[in-house]
């Protein structure tokens, strides 16, 4: 089995102000996967995010990160994003007043398949996201 | 590893770490709140208190225009849920301006494109607020 080529792999400080850096390097790995825009800015827009619900609701790993991992899977693009908290997964609020509690849902709208693993080392998340066919890069 | 924070144009329409937020009154005396850049978690805590501020000193009506805004996340969309709940509540209203398609599509993504006023044109968003009560 041929292992997946793994683009992206970081660890970021887990805190908000790292959210920007994130969505740069996740656009640029998503780019280069072969994205089109719209594709682009969904995988950014739902990597955001996931990266966002761990440092709000998850615990950083003992050095105070989290971890991004983004690797291509023949046509589809995999972020994992990992954290050392215990997700527990809750009713996401259906009230359309909420102010919250829409992220997971907003994910699943935009990805093909949502992975979410926990174990006693922390959580992690996994976001796929196919290639269309008819796709035509951007530069 | 990540790549350094440049300001560069990239796929979400704006440059990394730009966002800004400015305010000041339109015709008819509505308030508008002018937000550009990326619009994200990081940033939510800041157009929240901007609003809370603008809303307990008594506007009635406000316009949140996302023109120059590439991105919004759920967070801040959340912040703008708020306002619209707390205007309407004492019988005011809020309108969005945003002819971004993608920043758009995210409010659709979030399932508040019918719950959340948008409109293309700050003109078509102020007309869509009701006359100020006297």
């Amino acid at each position: 089995m041929t292992p997946c080529p793994v683009m992206v792999r970081c660890r970021v400080q887990a805190s908000a102000s790292e959210l920007h850096r994130v969505r740069r390097c996740v656009d640029d790995a998503a780019a280069a996967f072969g994205f089109g825009s719209t594709e682009r800015y969904e995988f950014v827009f739902a990597v955001n995010e996931a990266v966002t619900n761990a440092i709000r609701h998850g615990q950083p790993f003992s050095d105070g990160t989290i971890g991004v991992w983004i690797e291509a899977d023949e046509d589809t693009l995999i972020c994992s994003v990992s954290d050392g908290g215990q997700f527990e997964a809750g009713a996401e609020d259906r009230d359309a007043w909420a102010e919250g509690g829409r992220g997971l849902a907003a994910m699943a709208q935009v990805m093909d398949e949502i992975e979410l693993c926990t174990s006693s080392n922390g959580t992690t998340i996994r976001l796929h996201k196919r290639r269309s066919e008819a796709t035509e890069p951007d530069d | 590893m990540i790549v350094p924070n440049v300001l560069a144009p990239n796929v979400m329409g704006g440059v990394v770490g730009s966002f800004y937020l400015s305010e000041h009154t339109a015709e008819g005396d509505v308030h508008v709140i002018r937000i550009g850049g990326y619009v994200d978690f990081d940033v939510a805590p800041q157009l929240k208190k901007r609003v809370v501020q603008r809303i307990e000193a008594g506007e009635q009506s406000l316009v949140i225009d996302l023109s120059d805004a590439g991105f919004i996340d759920s967070t801040a969309i959340g912040v703008l849920v708020g306002a619209l709940k707390r205007l309407r509540e004492s019988g005011g209203a809020l309108a969005v301006v945003c002819d971004n398609d993608n920043v758009r599509g995210i409010f659709e993504v979030v399932g508040l494109e019918s719950v959340i006023p948008l409109h293309r044109t700050r003109e078509d968003a102020l007309a869509a607020l009701p006359a100020p009560v006297a």
